[in-house]
């Protein structure tokens, strides 16, 4: 199950210019349940997915709004030299080829 | 007696409703004006807005520009002051101008006074600042009362030094501070976004929870709503609950719309760090009134034995330039990455980088520019790719001349296989080459303990007189 199929939010903003946060958001309970239970969006799958070391990431699953928050901190503070993305908003793109 | 005076002579408390007006999460930017009259015509206790934010960059922060234009700052500043004293009622303004440091307040104080002038408004403004002292924050750094709130360095006096401006976001302590001197009207630099919404309610002695709850949902206006938008929000408050309501009735809030909310541009989407404590949302419940209003309850406030204060700085980096360049060329397009590293060798020969040092930066778009992170960078060839190149150097001159060099070697590289001997890339327009103005980045995103947050955030008050006034001052 393709998780673009399942979600029907995935985006990614920073929290603070030291960190993105990607949040997947689902349209019912069974959706975000398989979601939360899958091993591709556990921390080690998305630190690979995300090339970076696992303690830099945080998967937090939001029951009140049926969806999972991802937390990575960002490779560059948001607006120096050598950024890429000032809001961090387009940095979801690697969520949308996962597999549940 | 001014407007906040008469909110607490009338006897406003719990056990009341409280109408807390969100006129904007972004004033500046355009309050959508047919929401905001709503709002004004359902009698709310306060207006309140929030002026800026740490998004947009260092620019702001390092500058001491706005984000906004004149313009629609001074339209926007003008609809919330005239609403607010045609009602009577209190009007809270943090975060002024943007990034919230000293000439960000001036700017918009200067806005206030004239708008005041121009429209014969007589009131009492008080004002409250946000910058620290570089010597004050010295002592914070040396005294090992600082910590860095990510992956960025720790606070020591060269960095605090070079910093242009630093701030610290204000708690609603400062603000309740402002409202015993009754003022109509209270103009913040930096400050939590929450401080500003919240702050009434907790000086009315309102449910400290639902109040800071409250406020953390409307500070963005209708962005919690389906659909999301910028029109003005009305929270109100009662008891340990409230209740949310659009002030747009194309928009309606859900109790799932609403949750959603606590996700956004946060971090953790279960606790909420305020100076003063944390506001666990974990068992926060969310109700539906009817289709479009939902109701509140269940956070819980949990007071900090010290208060906390966010600091932010930005640092000069240099002078920018750019250079705005694509190709069509898939042979150029396929060695895009190798091209561009024998260009930089090229420039480096010519410009050496030793005496004065530059950073030449390579966008390719097309071939992996957006992404932050390693993994993501491959992919299908494009049948275009967009070269925004990027120098930043000690002076404006040098900037240009580097990315000037560099537009002469990328259009006429050669490598093997060639065939666009006419050039590589296309401008689209001239001078392709631009300069961009000074480059900044964020150098402090640190957290200090503080024991009393008075001295860092001094209120002030001033009269401000519209023309016909007597010129009576305070």
């Amino acid at each position: 199950m393709r998780l673009i199929d399942v979600a029907k939010v995935i985006r990614s903003k920073n929290a603070g210019p030291l960190h993105v946060t990607l949040d997947l958001m689902f349209p019912d309970k069974a959706g975000f349940d398989t979601a939360s239970a899958s091993k591709s969006l556990e921390a080690a799958a998305i630190a690979k997915l995300y090339g970076v070391p696992v303690e830099k990431v945080t998967v937090i699953p939001y029951a009140p709004a049926l969806a999972l928050k991802i937390v990575i901190d960002r490779p560059v503070v948001a607006g120096s030299p050598g950024d890429r993305d000032v809001y961090g908003a387009q940095q979801h793109r690697p969520l949308l080829d996962i597999v549940l | 007696m001014n407007a906040a005076g008469r909110l607490r002579a009338s006897g406003l408390g719990p056990g009341q409703e409280i109408r807390v007006l969100a006129a904007s999460g972004q004033l500046g930017n355009g309050i959508p004006e047919k929401a905001f009259r709503a709002g004004l015509a359902r009698n709310p206790h306060v207006i309140c807005c929030d002026m800026g934010s740490i998004d947009p960059g260092p620019a702001y922060l390092g500058s001491g520009t706005m984000a906004t234009s004149p313009e629609i700052t001074r339209r926007d500043l003008d609809l919330v002051l005239t609403g607010a004293l045609e009602l009577g009622v209190p009007l809270v303004i943090g975060t002024a101008g943007t990034a919230g440091a000293r000439p960000h307040l001036e700017a918009t104080l200067t806005f206030v006074r004239d708008i005041a002038f121009k429209k014969n408004l007589t009131f009492r403004m008080a004002v409250i600042e946000a910058d620290i002292l570089g010597s004050e924050l010295n002592k914070y750094a040396g005294a090992g009362r600082s910590r860095p709130l990510g992956d960025i360095a720790a606070l020591d006096a060269e960095t605090i030094g070079r910093a242009e401006h630093i701030v610290g976001q204000m708690g609603i302590g400062r603000f309740q501070a402002a409202l015993e001197l009754d003022p109509d009207v209270i103009i913040a630099g930096r400050a939590c976004d929450t401080a500003v919404f919240a702050s009434v309610p907790w000086w009315l002695g309102y449910d400290k929870a639902a109040s800071l709850h409250m406020a953390k949902i409307i500070e963005c206006t209708s962005l919690c709503c389906v659909p999301g938008g910028r029109d003005a929000m009305l929270g109100t408050l009662d008891g340990d609950a409230f209740t949310l309501e659009s002030m747009n009735p194309a928009r309606a809030n859900t109790p799932l719309s609403v949750a959603a909310h606590s996700l956004y541009e946060q971090a953790d989407p279960y606790r909420i760090y305020e100076p003063e404590g944390v506001l666990d949302i974990s068992s926060a419940r969310y109700e539906a009134v009817d289709e479009r209003r939902s109701r509140v309850s269940g956070a819980i406030w949990q007071p900090a034995a010290r208060l906390t204060v966010k600091v932010e700085g930005a640092e000069r980096v240099g002078e920018r330039a750019i250079l705005c360049a694509a190709s069509c060329d898939p042979r150029v397009i396929e060695r895009a990455e190798t091209i561009v590293e024998e260009v930089r060798t090229t420039v480096a020969e010519i410009i050496p980088p030793d005496a004065s040092p530059y950073d030449l930066i390579f966008h390719v778009y097309g071939k992996g520019a957006v992404s932050l992170f390693e993994t993501q960078r491959s992919g299908q060839q494009p049948s275009e790719v967009f070269f925004l190149v990027e120098c930043i150097a000690e002076t404006a001159a040098r900037a240009k001349a580097v990315v000037g060099v560099t537009k002469q070697f990328l259009l006429h590289h050669g490598f093997p296989g060639r065939l666009s001997t006419g050039g590589n890339i296309a401008f689209p327009f001239t001078p392709p080459e631009l300069t961009a103005g000074t480059a900044y980045r964020f150098s402090i995103y640190h957290l200090i303990e503080v024991e009393d947050d008075a001295e860092l955030f001094p209120v002030r008050v001033e009269q401000v007189s519209g023309r016909q006034a007597d010129g009576a001052v305070l």
